[in-house]
């Protein structure tokens, strides 16, 4: 069975994939500690309780990208001839899933507390043999959830677009905006001090309603992977350039009289295949052959480019 | 990019301190009822169950009848008795009859997930030991904590010569 080539980075790219795989790591521990912290000061308020959701469920990207990415450089085989690049896309539809469901969830959830005017109780704590009152104690688990997360965010998002890497991408992108519902947590609890009951609940409303956001719109991203949506850039969901070069190159060969290709990505790597009307049969072979090399030679995300001679093609589909 | 970040940061985190400044008293109780009852009343449910609670024909007596009467007398405040049975008690703490519940509630009482407050154990023992008050009433429970948490350091001090 004809099998896809191995996929491997280019070289001038592995050190940033190392690094990528670094900052997942570190962004595991990191919300451990921050899920652990906010677990510890979650008292009463509801508020307290869809941050730790939120930062459980921050845990699933990195986690995702960690098992992906030592499964899908795996070279392909008999039993899986498109090698293992799809498991990204399916460790993240689970997480997707759960990222969406959880927040519709937390929606009710804190709209529920918020018509029931649920007053958050919260007493104090003995932190050192100093008793203070816990609302300090959650104001430092939130800025510890908040701030580190903004940083990791950042530092993430360049190596996502030369990784060509949108699981990294969303991943990055989610913990860049945690400091909207880091503030948003923050007021919640500086508002029960402020003996405002309906803030806790409202403060809860409104993360939920991010993670909503972030679930759709991680949900979204993954059906339409699996859905094989033609290449699109990492970041602004756009149409790749490369698909113009693509046709371009199979304009600018003069064996080639008319000509139809199609796309898909499979994880990092596209895939794809060209229809064309050769003008003359002769030295054929040759001619696939080398436009095929000058096509997987624009870019190594463009992993195997399979160019079928046909006789004519159907009336609307000519030339992309 | 980064002066759109910063102006939303300022955006958040101005009104942040804002708010603050603007509680002297922090936390705030939602139905004020600390400022009710320092100088005034403190209104006060409790329920037969020795040693903690001992009903008598006057006042009742017992562990948590002594704190109370302490942590009133710290807020000058006077203490009004109400004998009723537990189930009573926390149906008047719901409707915001009393200030303080002491009926020897332990921390796994069912009635937590009601529309109640439960203060942090005050005395750890075979069982946690805990007093109820009205949900959200932060600074009252606050300042009895402080109480309770002093009154117990005292008397294992005390314990321990």
């Amino acid at each position: 069975m004809k099998t896809l080539k191995q996929f491997e980075f280019p070289p001038e790219l592995v050190p940033d994939f190392e690094k990528a795989k670094r900052l997942e790591w570190f962004t595991i521990a990191y919300f451990l500690s921050s899920a652990l912290f906010i677990f510890l000061a979650m008292g009463n308020s509801q508020t307290m309780k869809t941050a730790w959701y939120d930062d459980v469920l921050s845990l699933t990207p990195p986690i995702a990208f960690q098992v992906a990415s030592r499964v899908f450089l795996k070279s392909p085989n008999k039993e899986f001839p498109y090698g293992y690049h799809r498991v990204v896309n399916i460790a993240y539809l689970c997480s997707a899933l759960a990222l969406f469901a959880l927040g519709v969830f937390l929606v009710i959830d804190s709209s529920i507390s918020l018509v029931k005017t649920e007053h958050p109780t919260i007493g104090t704590v003995v932190v050192f043999g100093q008793q203070i009152w816990l609302g300090y104690v959650m104001l430092a688990a939130l800025l510890w959830s908040t701030v580190p997360s903004v940083i990791l965010g950042r530092k993430k998002l360049p190596l996502s677009k030369k990784l060509h890497e949108k699981n990294l991408y969303t991943d990055a992108d989610m913990n860049k905006a945690d400091w909207m519902s880091g503030a948003a947590a923050m007021l919640g609890v500086v508002g029960i001090g402020c003996g405002w009951w309906w803030a806790d609940s409202a403060a809860a409303l409104l993360i939920a309603v991010d993670i909503v956001h972030d679930g759709f719109t991680t949900l979204k991203q993954a059906v339409f992977d699996l859905m094989d949506q033609i290449p699109k850039t990492v970041s602004k969901e756009q149409p790749d350039p490369l698909l113009e070069q693509v046709r371009q190159t199979l304009a600018g060969q003069s064996w080639i009289k008319d000509f139809s290709f199609r796309m898909r990505e499979n994880g990092h790597i596209y895939l794809g295949e060209g229809f064309v009307v050769p003008t003359q049969e002769e030295n054929l072979i040759q001619h696939i052959a080398s436009t095929v090399q000058t096509i997987e030679n624009l870019d190594w995300r463009i992993h195997e480019f399979i160019i079928t001679p046909v006789p004519e093609l159907p009336q609307e589909e000519s030339a992309y | 990019m980064i002066d759109s970040v910063r102006s939303l940061f300022t955006l958040f985190f101005f009104p942040f301190v804002l708010l603050l400044s603007a509680c002297s008293e922090y936390p705030k109780d939602p139905e004020r009822t600390l400022q009710k009852v320092e100088n005034g009343i403190l209104q006060v449910g409790y329920s037969d169950n020795p040693p903690w609670v001992i009903k008598t024909d006057q006042d009742p007596i017992g562990i948590e009848p002594e704190l109370v009467k302490g942590f009133a007398k710290s807020l000058h405040a006077t203490v009004r008795w109400h004998n009723d049975t537990e189930q009573g008690l926390f149906e008047g703490l719901k409707r915001k009859q009393y200030a303080l519940v002491v009926a020897g509630i332990t921390d796994d009482t069912p009635w937590k997930q009601e529309k109640i407050g439960l203060t942090r154990p005050y005395r750890e023992g075979h069982k946690k030991h805990v007093m109820a008050i009205m949900q959200g009433e932060n600074a009252f429970l606050v300042r009895l904590e402080n109480y309770l948490y002093q009154q117990n350091k005292a008397a294992t001090q005390h314990r321990q010569p």
